[in-house]
């Protein structure tokens, strides 16, 4: 295993420890209360709603496709179901549960039900105050990784879910499954975007 | 290649059997095919067919239910190897069952196993150098443990033997303390592992920065292809680009016609004869049905993985035994090895924002050992050494992007900062009191005693570590590395998965259990070829080694069968 592997594995292990995303689509027009078009495995409607909406406003679709778009919410839910143990998602639902608590004393509402404009001043609040990931070699973090925190968990999952879809990986990323001769250096214009795998 | 013969039951009867097929097993199998013996392998995992069973090998994260996430149920039965940070849904099948196969730590140890065919050779990290002299003779020099019977010359020709075979990628640059091997194109550094590469060496003279030598394919060899950097190397490699036992000695020993290899194969233990003086036979238990049955060879080859084996010889008593075929020095167990590992520094490197790179090379650098060279300072702090493995690449952890929104998404898809980092290894000695027993207590599956291990760091590899640390941190501040982190991540014995010792080979019977040709010293047609064998540590990757004293030995094996003398 190289290092990028690891590094990817080491955001797949945190995030899946506290979080996961899937994708759903927000049908907001004719309702009062914002709802999930797909069934959740594991979340409630109300969870699903607000993990729908955290991955939408953390990585809208602009002229690439959002995180709804290729189903992020869904996998979170599907990840939460299947690979969580029952304390796990236990933390998951109260650390959501906490998450719209804060929203409701701090902007009146829960995140899903926010403005676009509050809930991106939402995340960009938990942005600048979150810890981070330490760096990480082999599979492992380096060093005394303190607790990141829902929000970084949350996002670390999101963007996870997001980079492995198959729409991301292959036409956003740089999608190369047999490279070949392994060249060492190159123009990054030749190159573009981050590859995929 | 498919059709191995796996049908041992019309015959009962073989010139050699070789316990195990990884990386040493697979050697042992090809070398005594190959000279004419009627081999059978014990396989205690089921038949791993190269390209056939490698399910996972061209699977992309999303064509993965759970895109290599595991169940509870999947992270229960590797609860012990989990530890190690590389199982995944990919991999997932090559890892032992840690549930039905329990070691007991009496102080805490990590045993990562792999129980199918080809065993650890299908996920290791093929990192290939040779010992030296300064290794051979280590533990003559400074009294730890006891003599090693054999020197670099004895294994010198079996390391070029083994490297044309296997094929080696690596950079020849003359070091005595890691002599050359015979080796294929090497694989490139990046642009940053270069300027590191250029600055180290510079400002730290006699320490050098080299491409990781590895059993990568660069060019086409024996019919198999070259590495193709998909770096998928531990779901099995569809080009069988890096070596393997299943890619590349099986199938040669396959193709001798006097290869059997029997499946679900648990050995319970090695007949010994009192009357003969010689081992007859294996004592198996078939892992799906619980039969007993035993095979008879005229010689046996113990390459079960270093643990494994001894607990093998341990368990295979008879009244000239009575703890353990071999045993008669008392050392059977005892000075357990291993590599420390995960201590080292990382940082940024900038300046090559520009630059990137193709491919996803299955290797890194390796950094030699450079301290208590022979003819150099030596060390008041600490004996032996330590050498590094590391490497650069553009990497970051994407969630620590500050930004969220569409500034989030298109910082997303640039690829990260350059960063680079470096990881020590280092010698262990061979202490006594390092060891493994059985424990009958607490029995695996199939009613099995099962191991307990109890070893431990003690203050030599710990001033080891302390350096290692120190020097990390400074060769990358030195080498235009910034932010430079040094970590010491939890570790103890069995995190470098390079165990080795409990079956020391030695000069003295009195004090070793294999001579120089890994012989048992009192029943001299069994051999121990793995890494139960080895004497010292050295702190560098072990598994040529293993290839290299595997063919020696058998070669002395059937040259002593020809003569009678076995």
């Amino acid at each position: 295993m190289n290092r990028r592997d690891a590094l990817r594995k080491t955001g797949l292990l945190a995030g899946a420890t506290m979080a996961a995303p899937s994708l759903l689509a927000l049908l907001q027009s004719c309702q009062a209360e914002p709802r999930v078009d797909w069934q959740p495995e594991f979340l409630t409607e109300d969870e699903a709603v607000f993990v729908s909406s955290f991955v939408d406003t953390l990585l809208p679709r602009t002229d690439t496709p959002g995180a709804l778009d290729v189903k992020a919410d869904m996998f979170m839910d599907k990840i939460w179901a299947h690979t969580a143990d029952e304390a796990g998602q236990a933390a998951v639902r109260a650390d959501i549960a906490k998450f719209n608590t804060d929203c409701k004393e701090q902007h009146g509402k829960p995140f899903a039900e926010l403005s676009e404009g509050d809930r991106m001043k939402v995340l960009t609040a938990a942005e600048s105050t979150s810890p981070t990931f330490n760096g990480g070699v082999w599979g492992t973090a380096v060093g005394k990784q303190e607790p990141v925190g829902f929000y970084r968990s949350l996002k670390s999952m999101a963007i996870w879910a997001y980079s492995t879809s198959e729409k991301v990986g292959t036409e956003v990323l740089n999608y190369d499954p047999i490279p070949g001769d392994y060249i060492g250096c190159l123009p990054l214009e030749e190159v573009g975007n981050k590859w995929s795998l | 290649m498919a059709n191995f013969n796996i049908d041992a039951q019309k015959d009962v009867t073989y010139d050699a059997i070789v316990i195990g097929s990884g990386i040493s097993g697979g050697w042992a199998a090809k070398e005594l095919c190959e000279k004419g013996l009627k081999t059978l392998v014990l396989e205690r995992g089921p038949i791993v067919e190269h390209v056939i069973d490698y399910p996972t090998m061209n699977l992309d994260p999303w064509d993965m239910e759970l895109r290599g996430g595991l169940t509870p149920e999947e992270q229960a039965k590797h609860y012990k190897t989990m530890r190690t940070g590389f199982v995944g849904k990919d991999t997932e099948h090559f890892w032992a069952n840690d549930e039905e196969n329990p070691y007991t730590e009496v102080k805490p140890f990590l045993w990562v196993r792999g129980h199918q065919m080809g065993g650890r050779s299908l996920l290791w990290g093929k990192q290939t150098y040779r010992w030296s002299d300064l290794d051979f003779a280590a533990n003559a020099k400074d009294g730890h443990g006891v003599d090693w019977p054999i020197r670099y010359k004895d294994i010198e020709p079996w390391y070029t033997y083994v490297e044309k075979f296997a094929g080696i990628s690596g950079e020849a640059i003359g070091l005595p303390q890691l002599p050359d091997s015979h080796f294929l194109p090497p694989m490139e550094l990046n642009c940053v592992e270069k300027s590191v590469k250029q600055r180290l060496e510079k400002n730290f003279p006699g320490r050098n920065l080299i491409i990781g030598r590895a059993a990568h394919l660069t060019v086409p060899l024996n019919g198999r292809g070259k590495c193709q950097n998909r770096n998928r190397c531990s779901r099995g490699c569809p080009y069988g680009a890096y070596f393997s036992s299943n890619a590349v000695t099986l199938p040669a020993a396959n193709a001798t016609g006097n290869l059997t290899i029997r499946p679900y194969s648990i050995v319970q233990s090695i007949v010994y004869d009192d009357k003969l003086g010689k081992a007859t036979g294996v004592r198996i238990i078939d892992a799906e049905t619980n039969e007993a049955i035993v095979y008879n060879a005229k010689i046996i080859f113990c390459n079960a993985s270093a643990l494994s084996s001894t607990q093998i010889l341990l368990n295979s008593t008879s009244s000239r035994f009575e703890n353990g075929l071999g045993n008669d020095s008392g050392e059977l167990g005892h000075n357990l090895m291993d590599h420390t590992y995960r201590i080292g520094a990382m940082g940024k490197v900038e300046g090559f924002e520009d630059k990137y790179y193709k491919g996803r090379r299955p290797n890194g650098i390796y950094i030699p050992r450079y301290v208590n060279l022979d003819g150099g300072p030596q060390s008041d702090k600490f004996v032996r050494g330590f050498g590094f493995q590391g490497g650069g690449g553009r990497g970051g952890h994407a969630a620590n992007l500050p930004a969220v929104g569409a500034d989030l998404k298109n910082q997303l898809v640039k690829p990260g900062p350059w960063e680079f980092f470096i990881t020590g290894f280092a010698e262990c000695l061979p202490y006594h009191e390092n060891k493994i027993s059985l424990n009958r207590d607490v029995l695996d599956k199939w009613g099995q005693p099962t191991l307990s291990i109890d070893a431990e760091f003690k203050e030599n590899e710990l001033a080891l570590n302390k350096q290692i640390q120190i020097d990390a941190v400074e060769m990358l501040e030195k080498s235009g590395v910034k932010d430079v982190v040094g970590f010491d991540n939890e570790h103890y014995p069995g995190f470098g998965i390079h165990e080795m010792g409990t079956a020391r080979m030695g000069r003295d019977p009195k004090t070793s259990v294999l001579n120089g040709f890994n012989q048992v010293h009192a029943a001299k047609n069994v051999f121990v070829t793995d890494g139960a064998c080895m004497t010292s540590s050295s702190c560098v990757n072990p598994s040529l080694t293993y290839m290299a004293i595997t063919a020696r030995a058998a070669d002395h094996a059937v040259t002593e069968l020809n003569k009678r003398n076995l």
